[in-house]
């Protein structure tokens, strides 16, 4: 194939990015341009949408092809799996509606254009690190796509909270990347070469162990786990996700630990000869996160720090499917694993968007700056009934309720342990499926508050809803309930990525 | 035409639910009117799917891989519970049109009342065991929302989310053994676990044994997770009749039935059923004998009767078990909806607030003890029937120590029975409590269902004949209504029980002085904590609880301990990969 489009997800959204904050800064200090707002948002929101057709155009490629696709700009190499076009479509997924929503919740606020252009650049970037495929261009895309989301963090400058939680995520996701720069050299040393492929290919040929690069993956591992949030290594993870915009919040929990998780498999599945340890210290840790996550949620009262607590829970499910994919080489689990990563990303994208909806009407709008409790929500249901429910179906979905899509994607996973046949696995899926019913614990009491007939008086002086964030609210709503109904409508997606996992390790 | 019927009584009460969701809370007669619409239609959907069962798999969707078929096989096991749901569930809704009359909210009453309809159809029609799955947690879901209907309450917010957390846990059991299932025999379908149940290793069906077991007993509020039956009382009356006493906890007695031919075989699981059954059945018995609460009275009452079901089971009475499920569906949602009429007129569930009510309602009353009367099982009520033939089998085929339990325990039910009717409507008013008499819509449910507690067990011999032809693991033989009564009247077992069923009535109705006195006895104390397992619970939750506390402290908001953090972890991981090269 002469003709290579999938360079245009990178490119379009990457190269909208400096575009959008050009026409925004035009006569940013002249009152009656105020109206470039609309533009600014116009042009972001168009971006994403044309960067669905090289996405749309390259799947097909890649279906009708049976392989990845690649293509070479000077000596960096690109290529297209089943895991990069996941990656891809939930970037662009959550990306498209996010834009959308943002549009009413950023209105007015200072930097609006910068907003815009660092989303984009992260969505470009997110979607040229699933492509990359060579490991030091790899670690590029990663550190870029991290200062574009350090600077969407810390988006609210005035605001001390927001500026500590961008300083934790940049110095502790810094530590990661200096590891995952050190395991990188090791790899190279040892194997003198970058492309993935080629190391693939010279660590299989290994026959003893090799010490520099079971470090490397030591390394690997750490590093990029650092933004995957591995329990103990997500610290920072509650007070950027909660710092953040809600838009952004719902970036961060929605892709891009998922990004950092994709990556993480990435590097590691180099040195894919040592995939049954990879696999149990995935299992290890997605024990932990799953356990960690839910307990921390279950006292929280701030909304946004509960639904990042859950992300560290839901990072576990996606850890137990992969981790039973690699050390018992099942595919159910890869793709269930995948499937749970892209549910996640349509859950946590609702629940932060329609917390962000609540957060925007109910404290922004009067100008009150403090975090949304759970209290503040009581009776939400009789005035906001559509956020209301978008709320609950997300939460019920992510502690994986049927006819929902957490429910589903969960099973699959759960199927992969018992296929197994092996007794740990299966006790882990036991405990997982507990882990979900203490995660209910959590999620079930907000539901109840939202239905209350006791209004909050908070609830009674909120503003209304803008449409503009009504639909994404809608649109993901509509994707869970249809998804929990029909849950095969997303394998074209999934299988080819649990293909893909399983391919790059071997198995 | 049959998978049209399936379609229709799970698609009927749904379409309802969206369509109620919509409603506006301003038009509560559109309210009553639809929601009765909708569920009178599901409900003959029900029962004209009667005619139409089949051991054959009606409906099959491929779900995808590792997803199985989506399958419906309407057998008589599934149409015969489809039916009861259905047809209990409508009566349950017009009772309503008078009960929640005024109530706020009440499209989300009747969205969850009616999509637990479809659900509970769901369930027991489900060829699949992803799909019972599904239904299964559909109906807790639907159950949490109910009970918690009243959400400025505390009590009803802590019991709903008691209810799902238990319930939910036990649900485990069921994922495990249907996740068993599809890894040893590659698909989920009910009819090829009870066929190749024989040929699957004994360890896994085992598990899987175990497993539905540990879910029955969940869902049906059985020993030791009976606790949260009685905190569910906190949601309106209607639904502790139609869900809490005549369809879902029926569910796990359900799970145990429809299994029975292929777990039978795995040792000491058919004991086990027995005694979660016998001890069910007699604790909460004896709980229910010094109740105050009138609902949690009949709560109790609930367990122990459903702990007759699973005892029936546990020693193979099959269709004991399946009719007495049916007696049982019918006279305490009878039961239930009576004393949802007194509670409705008096604004009291304390039954020593109440008495002498019988003058003001006579016709709750002469309702309330024919229902009281099956329940204890006095002929010829259709109680009487049931439990006779429970208590026969478990005599003929179970050991003899559960059976002297299973009577003991139906005198007690006797005791409970009686002081129940005594303290509401007889004797003298011990409050003056402003009372009115039940609303049109609530004496058609009423009447229907006591008509209903008279005559249902003439339909055992159709029953039976429905199980022989569509049920082909489960060895029915079929059995004449005419054969029943011959049968039961002529051993002696029936006039020992009844014996010990009057012995209960005497007993009260000499100690009724003190049994009725406000006064607490020391077994109050046994009984309110639900024979120590609600202190369990709360300890539970409290470990947990704390536990995520001790836990919050290592969110320290110090750079310098993350960066720790991530170091430490760093060589764990180190560790492990020396250790494992």
């Amino acid at each position: 194939m002469n003709l290579t489009i999938f360079p245009l997800m990178i490119a379009v959204p990457l190269g909208a990015s400096p575009l959008v904050y050009l026409v925004g800064r035009i006569g940013w200090h002249r009152p009656e341009l105020n109206g470039r707002s609309y533009l600014v948002r116009g042009l972001a929101l168009l971006a994403m949408l044309l960067s669905w057709i090289p996405f749309v155009l390259s799947w097909s490629q890649f279906a009708a092809q049976g392989a990845s696709l690649s293509s070479t700009f000077e000596s960096i190499g690109l290529q297209v799996d089943g895991l990069s076009l996941l990656l891809a479509a939930i970037t662009l997924g959550l990306g498209t509606v996010v834009v959308l929503f943002s549009g009413p919740y950023m209105a007015g606020e200072v930097g609006e254009e910068k907003y815009y252009a660092m989303l984009l650049a992260m969505v470009g970037l997110i979607i040229g690190l699933g492509c990359a495929n060579d490991l030091f261009n790899f670690w590029m895309w990663f550190e870029a796509m991290a200062v574009s989301s350090y600077l969407l963090v810390a988006f609210y400058r005035e605001q001390p909270a927001s500026l500590e939680a961008g300083i934790k995520y940049l110095v502790q996701s810094a530590v990661g990347s200096v590891f995952v720069l050190l395991g990188v050299a090791l790899v190279f040393g040892a194997t003198g070469t970058l492309d993935m492929d080629k190391i693939r290919l010279a660590t299989n040929a290994l026959t003893s162990n090799h010490s520099g690069l079971v470090l490397a993956g030591a390394f690997f591992m750490i590093g990029f786990g650092v933004k995957v949030a591995l329990v103990p290594l997500h610290t920072w993870l509650p007070d950027a996700h909660s710092q953040a915009p809600s838009g952004i919040s719902a970036m961060l929990s929605g892709v891009v630990i998922e990004a950092g998780l994709v990556a993480m498999l990435r590097a590691l599945s180099t040195l894919g000869v040592l995939s049954v340890s990879w696999g149990t210290l995935l299992l290890g840790f997605g024990a932990v996160n799953m356990l960690f996550g839910n307990l921390m949620a279950l006292k929280q009262v701030q909304l946004k720090r509960m639904l990042a607590y859950s992300s560290l829970s839901h990072i576990g499910y996606m850890l137990l499917g992969l981790g039973i994919a690699l050390t018992s080489g099942q595919l159910a689990g890869a793709q269930g694993a995948a499937f749970h990563l892209f549910n996640h990303m349509i859950m946590k994208g609702l629940a932060f968007l329609a917390v962000g909806a609540f957060m925007f009407v109910l404290l922004m709008k009067k100008g009150i700056h403090r975090p949304l409790v759970v209290d503040d929500l009581a009776g939400a249901a009789r005035k906001y009934p559509l956020a209301a429910l978008a709320l609950s179906i997300a939460l019920l979905a992510l502690g994986g309720l049927p006819p929902l899509a957490g429910f589903m994607s969960k099973w699959q996973i759960f199927v992969a342990g018992f296929q197994s046949g092996n007794g740990w696995l299966m006790g882990l899926v036991v405990f997982a499926a507990l882990n979900s019913v203490l995660s209910l614990g959590y999620y079930a009491p907000i539901v109840n508050m939202l239905y209350r007939q006791k209004i909050s008086d908070v609830v009674q002086q909120g503003e209304v809803i803008p449409l503009a964030m009504k639909i994404p609210l809608m649109l993901l709503t509509l994707s869970i309930v249809v998804i929990g109904l029909w849950p095969s409508l997303m394998s074209w997606l999934t299988e080819p990525a649990g293909q893909t996992i399983l391919f790059i390790f071997g198995k | 035409m049959t998978a049209i019927l399936i379609g229709l009584v799970i698609g009927i009460p749904w379409l309802g639910a969206i369509i109620l969701w919509r409603t506006s809370d301003e038009k509560p007669r559109l309210q009553h009117t639809l929601a009765v619409a909708f569920s009178i239609a599901a409900g003959f959907a029900s029962l004209a799917l009667i005619f139409f069962s089949s051991a054959e798999t009606v409906i099959d969707i491929r779900m995808g891989a590792f997803f199985g078929s989506l399958t419906f096989i309407p057998d008589g096991l599934a149409v015969s519970l489809t039916a009861i749901a259905c047809v209990i569930g409508s009566l349950a809704v017009v009772f309503s049109v008078d009960y929640m009359k005024g109530e706020a909210q009440l499209s989300r009453y009747y969205t969850f009342v009616l999509l637990f309809i479809g659900a509970m159809a769901g369930l027991v029609l489900s060829g699949s065991l992803l799909f019972m799955f599904f239904f299964w947690e559909i109906t807790a879901l639907c159950s949490y929302a109910l009970i918690s209907f009243y959400n400025d309450d505390p009590k009803a917010v802590a019991g709903g989310i008691k209810a799902l957390i238990i319930t939910q846990v036990g649900g485990v059991g069921l994922l495990v053994g249907a996740l068993i299932t599809y890894a040893a025999l590659g698909t989920y379908q009910v009819s090829a676990l009870l066929e190749k149940a024989g040929t699957m290793p004994a360890n896994l069906l085992a598990l899987i044994a175990f497993g539905f077991l540990i879910a029955a007993a969940a869902k049906s509020a059985q020993f030791p997770f009976h606790t949260w039956l009685p905190d569910a009382m906190e949601a309106p009356t209607p639904i502790s009749a139609l869900i809490h006493a005549a369809t879902m906890v029926n569910a796990g007695v359900y799970l145990l039935a429809r299994f029975y031919p292929a777990f039978v075989q795995v040792p000491g699981w058919a004991l086990s059923v027995t005694i979660v059954g016998l001890v069910s059945a007699l604790i909460t018995a004896f709980m229910a004998l010094t109740a105050t609460d009138l609902k949690r009275a009949l709560a109790y009452s609930t367990v122990s009767q459903l702990g007759y079901m699973v005892y029936a089971i546990g020693v193979g009475g099959f269709f004991a078990s399946q009719f007495h499920l049916l007696s049982h569906a019918v006279f305490k949602a009878l039961l239930f909806l009576a004393a949802g009429s007194v509670i409705h007129a008096t604004g009291t569930r304390d039954m020593r607030r109440m008495g002498g009510l019988g003058k003001q309602m006579p016709f709750v009353r002469n309702v309330f003890i024919l229902g009281a009367l099956a329940l204890a099982g006095l002929p010829i009520l259709n109680g009487f029937w049931s439990k006779e033939l429970i208590l026969e089998t478990g005599l003929a085929n179970g050991p003899l120590w559960a059976y002297i339990g299973m009577l003991l325990g139906a005198g007690m039910t006797a005791f409970y029975t009686l002081r129940m009717t005594w303290l509401v409507f007889f004797g003298e008013a011990r409050e003056a409590l402003r009372v009115h008499d039940a609303g049109s819509a609530m004496k058609t449910s009423l009447g229907l269902l006591a008509a209903g507690t008279l005559t249902t067990w003439l339909l055992a011999g159709s029953f039976s004949r429905l199980f022989q032809e569509t049920l082909p693991f489960h060895s029915i033989h079929e059995l004449s209504t005419l054969d029943l009564a011959k049968e039961i009247f002529s051993i002696p077992a029936t006039y020992v029980a009844l014996m010990v069923v009057c012995l209960g009535l005497g007993v009260f109705w000499m100690v009724r002085k003190q049994a009725t006195e406000e006064k607490e006895t020391r077994f109050d104390i046994l009984s309110r904590e639900s024979f120590g397992f609600d202190w369990l619970n709360r300890q539970i939750t409290s470990v947990i609880f704390r536990f995520a506390s001790t836990l919050q402290k290592t969110q320290t908001g110090k750079l310098n301990w993350n960066v720790v953090g991530i170091l430490s972890a760093l060589l764990m991981v180190l560790i492990f990969l020396l250790w494992s090269a």
